[in-house]
This record gives structure tokens, sequence and C-alpha cells, in this order.
């Protein structure tokens, strides 16, 4: 499914046609990337191999598809914790299931994300509906959720498919299938942006009585974004099982800061209105690779989070920086 | 270099994998350009006693002579994560790792990673914690039958009935598992046990009194404590709940806990028990081998002979012994308050495997002086049994998994 | 959620006039369910064994929720800026550390000491403060970044195994008793009186209020929105401290991660305990409830003799059965029942 997207839709983004939009909301982090990229490229030169490519791109990309479905939840003002109990208990229902080969692989992906929605669904009834803050009742799903992991699987184990553990992990044609995967998040983004629901979605999180005063359903909106949030997680707990091999009821407890960290890091704003799906996912990336980079300079052992919090602030007063001077000129 | 071949028979790939390292492994010219062992110390995160002194014996080992001159040692914390676990194990490989001496985050995540580093010639060895990838070895006291043997300890002291605790580990963890189906074993065997309250710990001595705190609130006339390790938070809060009473307990190897055993006030406040579970030890066990198995000194083991029992450690409470120097010396397994703090865990010590550490080693990661490394003695490999999900994926438990080796029972059910 | 101003969201449907009772009411009204709620759980838990339910059991309750409470308030204060801290887990860890290094197992110089390492905690909260006020990075990068930092700093200063004694005189507090109650429940009394005047009603706590609700409309009015929300984080930084501290002396000793139990669980209390995350409402009472609330919840629920599984799965669907309780709306809907019935 995720490849006909992907295959669809990748010359379009080839045409670039939508260069002004990407660089209001994700060319900064994408600059961030770059340099880092280039730090560790010189550093490290085994870093182009295919191979190693292929490692970082499957290493990213659990964090990446969290980060993404959590700025959906962010846009509209919302926050959403319940990432950590969705991912567990995803990836503990993949490696119970048994099921073989593609088709066992797809019908992995049908049951995750049925859980993800499901689960999502539950966040935007609580929410949109009951009216609770997000933050609160998110936090009462995500216990749930890992409750409900625990008691799936006590001990990290089970069985992935291999189908998953080895193609999903692989290359098809030389292009790692992790790029496919990122690449359509990003075309799908870039097409969600432009219907009725993206555009909502923004607005909600601008200015909700406005939107809800120009017409626009505003439960609604907040509603599916926990859905579409809940989709994402879905998606980064099956990804995070084909990586691993094995499911384990703790495996979303590291996303909960991390998936955040992402989205503010790709500069979208906590409270809702400003940024988007595909800076989160270089903003997720940027964590990975920051990793990478650290290992490389070989500061990776007590002080290294010293060096880990300064890039972070760092990084954001560069995008800062760079912001400012954008407007000056226009300015002047 | 991608591989797709589907695992379609274990005994095939586990024979492909062996002829590959024993292929890839030429001992003679995998090192560093400087002539060192290229030697990675992998850790999950350093944030407690026991952590951060199994990371200080081999930090020490490595800077004794001969190792000062021929290993180049380089310590990676990848925090709890096990995604960052697998970054750190593909960037060591890539840098061309000869050894990694590893706490493994995860028992199963990490299995990829060590089999594609096994295929580039790199050994891994795993310390306390397991994972269930075959090419790897694991040194370990997770099958040694902690959970077993310190529940019949409780269980002769409780003269087989009364109310207990079981104070756990992490939820989730196979570790954790592994001890409380052990102890539940002998508990199920006795109906005059009843256990009272279960909670999770998270092996640390602060978890460890505050949930204890909140289960004596419910029972405050529980007769026994097993614990895994946080144990002295648990003897912390019998003491605030109510000052002259303490229960038998077992637990883990905090200096703490073992000084509280040894103490006549509290012997005759009602405490009793033995100290036993996870040593630091185990890191240094397994530096030492993994050197003299890339030294040439020893043979490589074949592929499922790769789990290595580490002895589990036993004091009773009769057997607590203070140490007048700054190792384990004439029997002595305990040292005074004033020279480490309570949560110490003071199995960093064997006399037969490690002559070469002292308390500055466990401490500060620093070499004692005047030693030199001693090889280990010939039979100090013991092959561990197979235990399912911890240090291998398809295979049998042994029917007598939990058999008593420590400690017989007193009490009949 | 809760729009980003809730008051302007009332006035849809209550007179204008009424506003500001009808709010307060509720608020109150609020705080007061939390307290019904946990003397219920409080009762309930009887069922699950008869030494619950006691005096024993809400001694217990005040004594290890006083640790949440005092970081909670910190939390509490950076919330109603509209910030977030996720610096708490190791400034606790800082205090600590600090505490038993320093005081190294004696009394001597703690009267000096204890201000002494409030001040530096207070001082890192400055820094993550002006951060965010002056450079504009987003609370959340910004009080990891600074947690990280400092608990990379601790671990590298301590090399893994923090090392010292709480002083003695701390720790005999912990474990002493004044008129039959422990003296920490005691100072927990003191410091919820203290939390709630300053919080509550006095002209700081109003100012920090007034800055949460809208920061441009504060700085009009003559207020330091930058100044103000910068004191915000350095109180939450000393109260993490303190916490600590007190952490230490508990345990007899630091351990690098003993703030990590303290991060979700200091902002849930504050949010149970009805404040808005977005800022501008809340009360340090409705938070003392929360973590009130939490502490007898985890007590009950560590007697319960059913596997961790359910155990957690109970825990979330009870905090989220006091959600749906707490609600304005429901409060709202009682008071205009009861009217049409008065």
């Amino acid at each position: 499914m995720t490849n006909q997207l992907a295959m669809s839709t990748a010359p379009h983004s080839r045409r670039l046609p939508n260069l002004k939009v990407l660089a209001e909301s994700a060319l900064l982090i994408v600059l961030i990337y770059a340099v880092m990229a280039v730090v560790y490229v010189s550093v490290q030169p085994s870093a182009l191999s295919p191979y190693a490519i292929e490692a970082l791109l499957n290493n990213s990309l659990p964090l990446m598809l969290a980060a993404a479905g959590a700025t959906f939840v962010i846009l509209q003002g919302g926050f959403d914790l319940s990432v950590a109990g969705i991912i567990s208990l995803v990836n503990v229902v993949i490696a119970v299931m048994p099921v073989d080969g593609p088709l066992g692989a797809l019908a992995n992906l049908g049951v995750a994300l049925s859980i993800g929605i499901a689960v999502g669904a539950v966040n935007g009834f609580l929410v949109a509906g009951l009216r609770i803050q997000a933050i609160a009742a998110t936090l009462a799903t995500m216990i749930v959720c890992q409750g409900a992991a625990l008691l799936i699987l006590g001990a990290p184990g089970g069985y992935v498919p291999d189908f998953m553990v080895y193609d999903l992990t692989g290359s098809v044609f030389g292009v790692p299938v992790a790029l496919v995967i990122i690449l359509a998040v990003i075309a799908l983004w870039s097409l969600y942006r432009r219907t009725d629901a993206g555009r909502n979605l923004l607005a909600v999180g601008q200015d909700r009585k406005a939107a809800g005063l120009s017409g626009i359903n505003v439960e609604r909106t907040e509603f599916f974004s926990f859905v579409w949030a809940g989709a994402f997680y879905a998606l980064a707990a099956y990804m995070l099982a084909a990586q691993t091999s094995t499911g384990s009821p703790s495996a979303g407890e590291p996303f909960l800061l991390l998936s955040f960290a992402a989205v503010a890091l790709g500069g979208t704003a906590f409270g809702g209105g400003r940024g988007g799906v595909t800076a989160s996912l270089f903003g997720a990336a940027t964590l990975t690779l920051m990793q990478k980079v650290l290992f490389a300079l070989g500061v990776s052992s007590f002080y290294t989070g010293v060096i880990q919090g300064l890039i972070m602030i760092l990084a954001v007063l560069f995008a800062a920086a760079v912001r400012y001077a954008v407007r000056s000129r226009r300015v002047a | 270099m991608t591989s797709k071949s589907k695992t379609g028979s274990a005994i095939l790939a586990a024979f492909v994998g062996t002829t590959m390292l024993a292929g890839a492994m030429t001992p003679a010219d995998a090192k560093t350009a400087d002539g060192k062992w290229l030697i990675y110390l992998s850790l999950s995160y350093s944030g407690n006693s026991w952590q951060s002194e199994a990371a200080n014996i081999v930090k020490a080992l490595a800077k004794t002579a001969p190792y000062n001159e021929t290993v180049e040692l380089v310590e990676v914390i990848s925090g709890t994560d096990p995604q960052a676990q697998i970054s750190d194990y593909e960037s060591m490989i890539a840098a061309g790792a000869d050894g990694v001496v590893s706490f493994p985050i995860s028992s199963t995540a990490l299995n990829r990673v060590v089999r594609r580093g096994c295929q580039e010639g790199t050994l891994f060895f795993m310390y306390d914690a397991t994972v269930t990838e075959q090419c790897a070895y694991n040194v370990s006291y997770i099958t040694s039958g902690f959970g077993e043997n310190s529940a019949q300890a409780l269980v002769n002291e409780l003269g087989g009935k009364g109310k207990i605790f079981l104070s756990r580990g992490v939820p989730g963890n196979s570790v954790d598992e592994r001890h409380t189906n052990g102890a539940m074993h002998i508990f199920n065997q006795y109906p005059g046990i009843e256990i009272a309250a279960e909670y999770y710990s998270y092996w640390d001595d602060r978890t460890t009194q505050q949930e204890t705190a909140k289960a004596l609130a419910a029972h405050p006339d529980v007769d026994g404590i097993w614990a895994q390790a946080g144990e002295y938070g648990a003897i912390q809060a019998l003491l605030q709940a109510n000052p002259d009473r303490l229960v038998p307990m077992t637990g883990e190897n905090s200096n703490g806990f073992r000084l509280a055993l040894a103490n006549p006030d509290y012997q005759a406040k009602g405490l009793a028990g033995v100290s036993a579970g996870s040593p630091p030890a185990q890191s240094g066990f397994a530096f030492k081998l993994m050197m003299e198995i890339l030294e040439g000194k020893r043979e490589p083991l074949a592929e499922g002979e790769r789990n290595i029992q580490y002895p589990l450690p036993w004091v009773p409470a009769d057997a607590v012994k203070l140490c007048e120097g700054d190792a384990f010396e004439n029997g002595c397994n305990a040292f005074p308050e004033d020279k480490v703090p309570s949560s110490f865990v003071t199995e960093v010590f064997n006399p037969e495997l490690l002559p070469e550490l002292s308390l500055a080693s466990a401490l500060d990661g620093q070499p004692t002086e005047g030693a030199t490394i001693q090889a280990l003695p010939a039979d100090a490999v013991q092959k561990a049994p197979d235990a399912p999900g911890i240090n291998c994926r398809q295979c049998e438990a042994p029917e007598d998994i939990y058999a008593l080796t420590k400690i017989e029972p007193t009490v009949q059910p | 959620m809760t729009g980003p101003h809730p008051a302007a969201e009332l006035s849809d449907t209550a007179a204008k006039d009424t506003r500001t009772a009808q709010k307060v009411s509720s608020t109150t009204v609020a705080v007061l369910a939390i307290y019904g709620l946990v003397a219920v759980l409080i009762l309930a838990s009887r069922a699950v064994s008869p030494s619950l339910g006691g005096l024993s059991q809400i001694e217990t309750v005040f004594y290890l929720s006083a640790f949440l409470v005092f970081c909670a308030f910190g939390q509490g204060l950076v919330i109603l800026v509209r910030g977030l801290d996720l610096s708490i887990a190791s400034m606790i860890t800082l205090g600590a550390i600090l505490s038993t290094t320093l005081m190294g197992g004696s009394n001597d110089g703690l009267l000096y000491l204890v201000p002494a390492i409030l001040l530096v905690c207070a001082m890192v909260g400055v820094v993550s403060g002006i951060g965010i006020t002056f450079f504009a990075i987003p609370p959340f990068i910004m009080t990891m970044a600074v947690g990280i930092i400092v608990y990379s700093l601790c671990l590298g200063v301590t090399g893994g195994t923090p090392r010292g004694f709480p002083s003695p005189m701390l720790r005999e507090f912990m474990q002493d008793r004044f008129v039959g109650i422990p003296s920490p429940v005691w100072l927990l009394g003191l410091f919820v009186i203290l939390g709630t005047v300053l919080q509550g009603y006095s002209s700081l706590g109003r100012k920090l209020t007034a800055v949460g609700n809208n920061p441009a409309a504060a700085h009009v009015a003559g207020l330091s929105a930058r100044r103000l929300t910068i004191l915000a984080y350095a109180i939450s930084a000393a109260c993490a401290g303190f916490t600590g501290i007190l952490l230490a002396a508990y345990s007899n000793g630091a351990t690098l991660r003993m703030g990590d139990a303290y991060l979700l669980p200091s902002i849930a209390a504050v949010v149970v305990g009805g404040s808005s995350i977005l800022g501008g409402r809340g009360s340090f009472l409705g938070t003392v409830g929360g973590a009130l609330l939490l502490t007898t919840l985890s007590t009950i629920l560590s007697a319960l003799g059913i596997g961790q599984g359910w155990k957690t799965i109970t825990e979330g669907l009870v905090i989220l059965a006091a959600l749906i309780l707490l609600r304005d709306e429901v409060f709202t809907a009682l008071q205009t029942r009861f009217r049409r019935t008065a």
C-alpha cells in the first residue's frame, strides 16, 4: 500500500512544486541535518556505504514515524502521551501473531493499524467529546495500553515474520524500503495539508475560537488528529518489530520524550498552528544521527549528555537565528 | 551487505555462522593501526552502583599490565533505548572493533546487529544480561538459580508458613521473570506461604523503600520479604514502619544489606536471611575470557556452547565477614560502612577469577598497584543451561531448571 | 482539551457578570471533589485489605506523597506560565547528590549547605528560564536539554557511584515523629500552606497567573513576563532540589536515577488537580489533591493480588474515571440542576 503511494507521488515531489512551503516549515531542520551529516561523513567516510545508509535509515524510521504521528496532535494544539503505550501494545501484538510470509506481514500491518486507530479514537473521544485535557487523557490511555502490553507478553520475545524482518528492512531495486516509506509519508503530508482537513488542523491550532466561528468543526478536527497519530504510532511499532525482530512490553518507553523532542527540534510549535510532519521527520532523523555523530567524534562516555543537550539547544537557536535573519531582511 | 538468508534450518545457519566466524577470526591481523586490540565497553546506562562498578572493573583490568600496552578500551554509554545501542553496535562494527564487552539492554532486540558483528569478525561478550543470539557469548549468573535458592532460604527461615512480599525488578524484563518464576516454583509448594503483596522496585534502593512502605500500609503483619536488588530499601521501610521489628528477608549483594544481616541489633529485631544475586564481577570475567580467546590462548567455543554460567554468590547471615583491606581476602565479603556507600554491590571480587582487583578498581576504575593479569583457571568456563528467551531462542529448558543448588529444604510442605 | 483562554470560553455560556463567581466556585468544587475522591478511595480500600483504610494508611499516603507535592509545586508554577519543566528528574538527582557529597554524613554546615544547594539548583532553573524567555527556545527542548546536561555532569563527576551520606540530623528528621505524626508530614502541611498562599493569594501568584493567561496583556499591564517566567523556573528547580535533599535523607544516600520516578507524576498531579496545561489556571490545593490521589491509588494497587498487567490497566482506568468525573462540565451541569431544583 505504501509502495503504491510512493510510486504515484515520487515524481511529483521530485519536481518540487512546493519549495516555498518547504522553506517555511522544514528547510531549516533539513539544513541542520545536512550539516550534521557532513560532519559525520567527514569523520567516518564508511558512513556512505549502502549498508551504512540502509542501517541508519532503518534505525531512524520508528522514531521518525512516531514523531510524525505526534505532530498531528501538536499542530491542533494538543498533546499526546499515548505514543509510549500504543507502540508497546502494537509491538507485542505483532510479536504474538502466528503469521508468516508477505501476507502475514500484511495481516500484521492491518492489526497494527486497527489497534493504533482504535486507541487514537478513544483519545479523540476523551479529548474532543468529553473535553478532558489532552495531556491527562492520553496519560491515562498510555498507562492502560502499557498494562495491556504486559498482559499479552510478560517479557521480551515472540516471533516476527521473516518477511518483515528481512524484506521490510532491506532494499528494493537498490532503494532502501525505509526511504520509500519516508518519502511516502512526506508525500502523504504534502497532499494532506492541502486538503480541507489539513488546513483545518492548522487553523484550529492557530486560533481555536476563530476556527470555530469560521465554520470549522473543531471537535472533528481534534478527533481525527488523534486518529492519525494513533495510526502513525502503530506504523512505528510495526517497523520497530521488523527492525528488532521481536516484541517487548516496554518497547514504547524510549519514544515518549524522544518523539516530542523530535517534533520540537523540527520547529513545530507546542500549542499548535505552526509546523509540519516533514519537519518532524527530520527532527527525529537528526536525533538518531546525533547518536552516530557523537560516536564518531569519540564523545561517547560520561559526558555525552552534555554535548547532546548543547546540540539540541544550539539546533533550535540556529533555526531561530536563521528565521530572524530572513525576517529582518524582509523588513529591510 | 544484507543477509537475505532466511533461516530455514537453525542448524544450517549455526553451521554457516561458525564457519564464517572461524574464517573471519584471524587474531593476529585484527588489531588497530597502533597494534592494540580495539575493544568497546558498551553499557546500557551508568546510573546505579551496580552498572558503574561492572564498568569500572573492566576499565581497571584494561589498565593492568600487560593489557595497558595491548588493549585500547573505548567506553560507550547508550542509555536505556535499545535503538541507541543498536546504533552504537553498528558504529563499533564499522570502526573495526575486535571485541565488544557489553551489558545488553534487550535480550532479543540486538540479535540482528550482533549476528552481523559476528560475521564481520567482532567478538561479542555479554555480561549479566544476555542476548538470545547464539554467536554471542553470555557470561551470566542468571541461570544459576537465584530465585529458587533464595526463596527456599526464606521458606526455611519462616518454617514453611507466613505472609510475604515479593519485591521484584522491572516489569516486562526477562531477568526479573526468570528469578520470579524460580521463586514461585518454591513458594507454590508451600500452601502455608501467602504472597500478600507483589510490587516492582526497579532494582533500586529508594523505589524498593517506597514500594515496601506502601505494601506495609496494607500488611503491617508481614512475615518475610523476598527481594531482588534494592533490598536495603526494604530494611529501611521496615524500620520506618516499626523501629523494633524486622522480618527474615532475602536479597542481593548490597553492602548495606550484608552489614544489616550481620548486625546483632537487627538480628535481635528479627532479621535473618541470605545475600545472593547478581555480581558485577561478571564483567571482569567476560572481559578476561574474551581477551584470552582474542589472543589465541583459549579456543573459541562453538556456537550453542557460548552460554557461560557465573557462580551464584551465596552469603547467609552467619557467613558475613568484614574485610580489613581493600579486597576480598581470607574469605571476607563485606566492607565497613565508612568505606563504601550502602548501595555498593559487594560482589566485585573473585579471588580465583579476578585476583587483580581491589576496591579502587571497583570504585574508580583504577588498576591495583603491582598487579598483572593472571590467566584464568583452565576450568573457569562452566556451561550454562538453556533458558528460552534468555540465552537461546528455539530451545527447551532442562527439566530440573529449578533444582536447588545452594540450600536444602529444612521444612517439608 | 480546554481552550487557550478558558475564561473566554466560559463567557459564551454564562452571563458576563456572574462569570468570575461561577469560575471561582467551580474551581473550588473541583478541588473539593478531588479530596472527596481520595477519601472514597481510602474507604473503599478496606475491601482490598482490612489493614487499609485506617490511620496508618493515611499516614503512609501523606508521607510518600510529600516528595511528589514538593516537586509538583514547582511544576505547577511553570505550567501556570505556559511552560513545562522536564528537568525535574535531573534536578532531584542534583539536589540529592550535592547533599550527600557536601554533607558527607555530618551535621556541620547543615544550616548553610541546604540554602546553598537550593541556590545552585535555582541558578540552573534561571538558565532554563533565560533560554526560554530571551532566546525563545521551546520549554520542552530547553528543560529536556538542561536535564540531560545536568544528569550527565552528575554522572561524570560521581563516576556513576555517588558517595557520601546525608546529614544524620536530616535523616533523623525523616524518621522522627512530632505529636505522634511523622515530621515530614508536618513539613508537608507547612509547605502546602505556604504554597497555597504564594500561588493563590500573593501578588506574585496573581502576577504569574496573569502572565500565564495572556503574556502580552500582562506586559501591557507593566509586568515583566520574562522575569516572572524565569522566576517560575528557578522556583521549580529549587523545589526539585529540595525534594532531592529529602529523598537522599529518606533513603540514606543518593542514586543517579532517583528523580526519574517523579517526572510524569509531577505533571500528572498538576493536571489531575485541575490546572490547565496551557497556563493561566490552576490551584496548588488541586495539585496536592492530585498528588494524594495518585499516591493513594498506588498504595491500594500494591496490595491488590492481581498481575502487574491488570494493576497497570486498573491504574489507568481509575485515573481516567477521575478525569471524567472532575470535568468542568460535570460541575456546571450539577450546578444548573441544583439551581433548578432549588
